[in-house]
């Protein structure tokens, strides 16, 4: 392991007279705001590029004009915020943003919490100068969750940037607008930022990128939270209520393990139902990006929970049979420490198909590299890293965060990526121009793990017989090229296996041929690569490159031979300048990993605590005794950030929960949160009180949520690692075990705003071939599905969706997530 | 004394003086009860308001309705009261109040049509029982109602209905003077003590007793309103600083007695005043040929009755130092100096 | 600060008006002289006088001050705060009430209540609007606060009711559709002031 510890190098500026300090290359706006110094500012987004659009954040720097947003500081530099000139300019684009600006903030979604109005305030704009005739422009449904009322828009463009700059998707733009142009005469009359300001804000509107009327994106809704009036809102939420009357509670997105920070927005339902309802999922933008399933899949409470005596005292009695306690990764940590406290003082068995595999990768990894947990998070690859490499993960459905992280480096760290999966996914080459894909067949992770090692390991480190084995792959043929390059034949060819186009170089008969020598790498063939052009390549992503780091997804956990990529992963940490990062797979996967002692198999009598069981404990509200969803209690999570967060109950719950069953069977604390310091401390956990963990953020971004889980790092040997198994390679129809993005778990799928369906996902083309319906076959069993085409796929490997845990799809898959299946119509 | 005008009539049967009795009791209780109901009305008016307007047509049955009301409300007796004397003290007041009717001439003699079945052929006379004391008795009757408040104040317990009591003492008793020595020197005028040689003198000497006994007749009329707990000076249970002094603990029929008791004294007192000092009844003044002498007492005593209504709308009631220094230092002096007055006129 | 003090604190400006009640007599004679002449002079009449007038031109001359509520109602002051009405625009019979929520927010005793949607013609409607009078203090700042004069203090104060929770719907505080016509502008409460027109800035307009 080589962590490149980069010391932050601070420069001091003098804002408005007095000095602060600033981290060097940040820019102006943000230097500002992390020493809490206001400066007007729209358009700009935090971890997002400028984009220049409002060009209110107007500072004098040096005695010079310059956007704060996208001017960096330097050492000494003197700042004013406000000069008489700027203030013109400010008030000057205020009065032009509110030029024809319709007058319905009684109505507005933004119920007064708009940036508009607050600036129109701040700059005093009493009085109207400027006039142009309104467009008119239609409302428009983009997507099943995007409203987007064009006559508030602002054009600030900071939908369209998050879109792009950090989910990746960038599926809406700026177009015309046909609005009429501007008068001549303002061109001199006005200040000048105002005017070039409003010439562009006169001439756009926000549309889908993709030419249609559907944005067809992850439906991830953070451009409804960015937006800094009212004309982005999520479709359920139009006039329902205003920000004023929803209560806002703080707590973790439950589904996927990003474990992002999330405020549920409740009120009473209605005039006659005064139970609270969760009516939006809001967030700090400024500093946490979330996905579909954590904005809109919210509404996912047990309602219809009561105190029912005999179905607790049939648990109980349940329990007191049961050999196994079957669950998931949807669990607090509080209650993973019961499961556990049950197996430890009961003998039960603890069987948990979501968390085994992951948890035996961990404790493999742990073994082979002396580190409990990864070295870094997504948010520090944000902050730093400048190159990328993802394996094992369908970074679209798996992880957000980590997908945001990989875009969010290819454009704000100008960065550069490597993307190893075998499924192909047309949306990651778009995240920017150095990333380069490997669709390789499945079962060949290691192979990706090895050429990591050959692209970046300190050859030294290494041990021979690695450095031996990866030599091995390298043939230096003669071959024969054409003498003249610039004659070469460059035409776009249909890469057959990843249906994607790739450049090709032809060689051109007539030309005089020449023999040379050139060396291969048989590792890039093997993944899929063009190991002839690999090379250039790669030169030119390395330059000027500084900061590296791994994202492992789920598909290593279930890899036949994880220990030995565990082992690879800890090579690869070892010997090169890389820092790594694993997905929990869903939810709170990391805590129940770390807490609990799971087993390998069930036996006998099995609880199911949302999931299948003889006895159902069940937060869905169909079991036979009902438990309390994850936005009905207290308790806290782990993500992917290494972090245990605290959670908050948002809706009322009117059952039993977990901790009242273990009153009975062994004893417990009063609450479920008194179990929070009782959390092992030898697994990294701190012992500290629920009630006295921190829910935050600084305003330079920095995370005071719960608190980082403590690591173990202890030296060790390189572990011995084993060469890759060429033959473990799949062959035939595939089914990849993988949800469509948002869908994590039955909860997602309960919620009202999820629309993803369960069913067979595959690219455009396969789907054809599979027709409406399929059976899919696997060894021990069957499942009928809808073929669903996904546009963004390719390849023929078919996803198999898991988030229903009556359909049993993990039990299909066993211990790996690709299988060989049989593709029957239906 | 001379020959009556009862002298003349039918004889008096005991039959007649019962019915004369019950006709007494039914129509004063029911007087008593118009009563309020005119004083509510003339207050009102007085106030510019409509005063009781929904039972009946301008209200009228709301005598019935506040009948009803005092019969069936619940009938409280406190718990330290003596109990005995909290429920006969209501019935002295209302009963001294009839008694002393009985002596007074009230609606002409009558005699029941033959054609009714067992009574008829009855005489029933002006007076239950001309007695030749008459106003002695009223008088003596008057003040015997006394006790009415003065035991009900005194067994209630409570300590408005003693201060209530107290007062009631001390007022009835100062004001039995001055009204006996200013109806002295009518009587002396007169030489008897009959209403109905009252009526006669009058009558005989063609001048109103007010005339001939200005001061006499004020200070009987002051006298008469302090006898009957009227404003200004109600001091017996005035509201605002007694509560409701002896009647304070009194609920239902047992306070409507009191309230009966109180308006059949005022009639009383209206009556007296009607007689005595303004000429009474005259049989023989007619009009149109119709004897209107009954006519024109009843407006006299209307007249009073008024009065007593209109003094309430407009003046306020006045202290009990005040009171008690009217009557020992200015109404008795004047009333002994008119006797002094008169008895020398007579003897002249 | 000590009793005393407190006592003998000086409350306000001391600008009252002593009206000349003349001397209370201190000797018994003056006192009777007094009496005398007041009796005399006929004050008690005075006052005989002023009530009989009363009650002759009560009488008589239909001065009589009696209301006969509730067969009869006094005009009530367009400042009076009673039972809220919501009023609908004169020329569509649209609601005016555009769900703002301002007044749901504002209420001093948070008893009012709505629900709101996005209807079929993309505009927000109150779907349902409720207020408890129970709790309702009639204080009138959601008349005050209403951006568009939707609510507004009616004439209606009789509130009595059997229990502590009363409740109005939107449909009770409404205008009815047919009865438009009989709908009253209303310049208490919240009432756009006379001089509106003086405090808006001109802005230039490009239709
Ligand atoms: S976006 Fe909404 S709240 Fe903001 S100014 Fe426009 S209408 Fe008003
Ligand atoms: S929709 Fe909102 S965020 Fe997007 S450009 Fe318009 S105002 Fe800005
Ligand atoms: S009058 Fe006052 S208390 Fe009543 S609803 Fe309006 S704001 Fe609320
Ligand atoms: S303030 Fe007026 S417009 Fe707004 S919700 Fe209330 S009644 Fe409707
Ligand atoms: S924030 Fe800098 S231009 Fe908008």
């Amino acid at each position: 392991m080589s962590e490149v510890k980069t010391v932050e190098n601070m420069v001091s500026i003098t804002i408005d007279g007095t000095e602060y300090k600033a981290k060097e290359g940040e820019y102006i706006l943000n230097a500002a705001r992390a020493n809490d110094i206001f400066v007007p500012a729209i358009c700009y987004l935090t971890r997002c590029s400028p984009t220049l659009a409002c060009r209110i954040c107007l500072v004098e720097a040096d005695g010079k004009q310059v956007y704060s947003c996208n001017t960096k500081v330097k050492e000494g530099m003197e700042v004013t915020i406000d000069t008489p000139n700027i203030l013109e300019e400010r008030r000057a684009i205020m009065e032009v943003y509110d030029v024809n600006h319709p007058l319905q903030c009684g109505v507005c979604d933004k119920s007064g919490e708009c940036e508009l109005q607050n600036y129109t305030l701040e700059l005093g704009v009493d009085s109207q100068s400027y006039m142009i005739p309104d467009t008119k422009r239609e409302v428009a449904n983009w997507s099943s969750v995007l409203h987007y009322d064009p006559g508030l828009c602002i054009v600030c463009e900071r939908c369209t940037t998050v879109c792009k700059d950090m989910i990746g998707d960038a599926a809406i733009t700026t177009t015309k607008r046909g609005g009429a142009d501007l008068d001549k005469a303002y061109k001199e009359t006005m200040p000048k930022d105002a005017y070039s300001m409003w010439n562009k804000l006169q001439k756009s509107v926000i549309a889908p990128s993709n030419g249609t009327d559907e944005t067809n994106c992850s439906d991830c809704g953070e451009c409804v939270a960015v937006c800094p009036v009212g004309a982005l809102v999520s479709r359920d939420f139009v006039y329902q209520s205003n920000a004023w009357d929803l209560k806002r509670v703080p707590a973790v997105a439950a589904h996927s393990s990003d474990g992002a920070q999330i405020y549920y927005e409740v009120k009473p339902t209605s005039i006659e139902d005064r139970t609270e309802k969760i009516f939006r999922i809001t967030n700090e933008w400024s500093y946490v990006s979330l996905d579909g399933s954590a904005r809109f899949a919210y509404d996912f409470q047990n309602t219809t929970a009561t105190k029912d005596k005999a179905a607790f005292d049939a648990a109980i009695e349940a329990f007191k049979k049961a050999e196994t306690v079957r669950f998931n990764a949807m669990i607090t940590n509080e209650e993973a420490a019961m499961l556990q406290t049950l197996k430890e003082k009961m003998g039960l068995k603890l069987y948990n198909l979501e968390v085994r595999a992951f948890q035996k990768f961990l404790n493999h990894y742990e073994a082979a590299s002396g580190n409990a947990l990864w070295s870094t998070d997504t948010d520090a690859i944000m902050k730093k890293s400048d190159f990328v490499i993802s394996i094992g993960a369908a970074l679209r459905n798996d992880s957000p965060a980590m997908k945001y992280a990989f875009n969010n480096v290819q454009k704000m760290n100008k960065g550069a990526g490597l993307y190893f999966h075998p499924v192909g996914d047309t949306l990651i080459p778009t995240f920017g121009k150095n990333v380069e894909i490997f669709n390789h067949k499945v079962g060949l992770e290691e192979a990706a793990l090895y050429l990591v090692l050959d692209l970046f390991a300190d050859k030294e480190k290494l041990p021979s017989e690695v450095k031996d084995y990866i030599e091995s792959f390298k043939t230096t043929e003669t071959k024969t090229i054409k003498e003249k390059v610039e004659k070469t034949v460059k035409e776009m060819v249909l890469n057959e296996e990843t249906g994607e186009e790739e450049e090709v170089s032809k060689k051109v008969k007539e030309m005089v041929e020449k023999e040379i020598t050139v060396s291969t790498n048989g590792l890039i063939d093997l993944l899929g690569g063009d190991a002839s052009k690999f090379d250039d390549v790669f030169a030119k992503m390395m330059k000027k490159k500084e900061n590296f780091s791994m994202m492992l997804g789920e598909d290593l956990y279930y890899h036949d031979k994880a220990e030995n990529i565990a082992k690879l992963v800890a090579l690869v940490e070892a010997t090169c300048p890389i820092n790594v990062v694993m997905t929990p797979p869903k939810s709170n996967a990391l805590g129940v990993a770390l807490i609990c002692e799971l087993d390998d198999a069930p036996s006998g009598y099995t609880v199911g605590y949302n999931e299948n069981g003889d006895f159902k404990l069940s937060a869905l509200g169909t079991g036979d005794l009902d438990m309390p969803a994850m936005n009905q209690q207290e308790g806290t999570l782990c993500n992917i950030g290494k972090r245990l967060l605290p959670t908050n109950a948002a809706v009322e719950y009117n059952g039993y929960e977990l901790n009242d069953l273990m009153k009975v069977l062994v004893g417990a604390p009063e609450l479920t949160i008194d179990w929070t310091a009782t959390l092992p401390k030898e697994r990294g956990f701190k012992g500290i009180e629920f009630d006295a963990l921190t829910n935050s953020f600084d305003n330079d971004g920095t995370d005071n949520r719960g608190y980082v889980l403590e690591t173990s790092n202890v030296e060790t040997e390189l572990p011995e690692v084993e060469k890759c198994d060429e033959n473990a390679v799949l062959e035939g129809d595939i089914a990849y075990r993988c949800n469509p993005a948002r869908q994590f778990n039955d909860f997602t799928d309960k919620s009202h705003e999820i629309f993803e369906a369960f069913a067979l996902y595959a690219s455009v083309e396969k789907a054809e071939s599979l027709g409406d319906k399929v059976e899919v076959v696997f060894e021990n069993g069957s499942i009928t599905l809808d073929v669903v085409a996904d546009a963004k796929m390719t390849g023929d490997i078919v996803k198999v969706p898991d988030y229903r845990a009556a359909e049993g799809v993990y039990d299909l898959f066993g211990e790996s997530r690709y299988k060989t299946v049989t593709l029957r119509k239906a | 004394m001379g020959e009556t005008v009862v002298d003349l009539l039918p004889e008096v049967t005991w039959v007649g003086v019962l019915i004369k009795a019950v006709l007494i009791l039914a129509i004063i209780s029911a007087l008593a009860g118009f009563g309020t109901f005119i004083e509510r009305k003339v207050l009102a008016f007085m106030q510019r308001r409509l005063g009781p307007m929904h039972v009946g047509p301008y209200g009228l049955l709301q005598i019935a309705a506040d009948g009803i009301k005092l019969f069936t409300k619940e009938d409280i007796i406190p718990q330290n009261a003596n109990k005995f004397i909290f429920k006969i003290a209501p019935v002295i007041t209302a009963a001294t109040a009839f008694i002393a009717l009985s002596a007074v001439p009230v609606f002409p003699d009558f005699t029941i049509p033959e054609f009714i079945p067992v009574l008829g052929g009855v005489f029933v006379p002006s007076i239950a029982s001309d007695l030749n004391i008459g106003i002695l008795f009223v008088l003596g009757m008057m003040a015997a109602g006394l006790y009415g408040p003065l035991l009900a104040g005194m067994s209630q317990a409570n300590k408005w209905g003693i201060i209530g009591a107290a007062r009631t003492a001390v007022q009835f008793l100062s004001y039995e003077v001055v009204t006996g020595l200013s109806i002295l020197a009518p009587i002396m005028l007169v030489g008897s003590l009959s209403f109905v040689d009252f009526n006669n003198y009058q009558h005989d000497e063609g001048v109103w007793m007010m005339f001939y006994q200005p001061v006499a007749f004020v200070l009987f009329l002051i006298a008469g309103f302090a006898e009957t707990n009227r404003t200004p000076f109600d001091l017996l249970e005035h509201e605002a600083e007694v509560v409701s002094g002896y009647a304070t603990e009194y609920s239902g029929m047992r306070w409507g007695m009191f309230f009966i008791g109180e308006y059949a004294n005022m009639i009383t007192i209206s009556v007296i005043a009607s007689i005595v000092f303004m000429g009474g009844y005259n049989p023989e003044t007619m009009l149109f040929g119709f004897s209107i002498g009954w006519l024109l007492i009843m407006l006299k005593i209307a007249f009073f009755f008024f009065l007593m209504l209109w003094v309430r709308a407009s003046w306020p009631h006045i202290r009990p130092d005040q009171l008690m220094w009217l009557c020992w230092k200015v109404l008795m002096p004047l009333a002994l100096i008119n006797i002094l007055i008169t008895a020398l006129v007579v003897m002249v | 600060m000590s009793l005393e003090q407190f006592k003998n604190r000086n409350v306000g400006v001391q600008n009252y008006t002593t009206l000349d009640v003349g001397v209370s007599p201190t000797t018994n004679k003056a006192k009777f002289v007094q009496f005398i002449t007041r009796a005399v002079k006929g004050e008690l009449f005075v006052g005989l006088w002023v009530t009989g007038k009363a009650m002759f031109k009560a009488l008589f001359q239909g001065d009589m001050h009696t209301v006969k509520y509730p067969f009869e109602k006094m005009p009530i002051s367009p400042r009076y705060r009673a039972i809220h009405d919501m009023l609908r625009l004169l020329e569509s019979g649209s609601y005016r009430c555009i769900g703002c929520g301002l007044c749901e927010k504002i209420c001093i005793s948070n008893c009012i209540s709505m629900d709101t949607r996005y209807d079929e013609n993309q505009r927000k409607e109150v779907s349902e609007y409720t207020i408890n009078f129970g709790r309702c203090i009639f204080c009138g700042y959601c008349a005050e606060v209403c951006p568009e004069l939707a609510i507004v203090h009616g004439p209606r104060y009789e509130n009595a009711s059997e229990q502590r929770a009363g409740f109005s719907l939107f449909e009770d505080m409404l205008t009815p559709i047919d009865k438009l016509n009989l709908q009253q502008e209303y310049d208490g409460f919240g009432a756009i002031s006379p001089n509106a027109d003086e405090n808006i800035k001109q802005t230039p307009l490009a239709y």
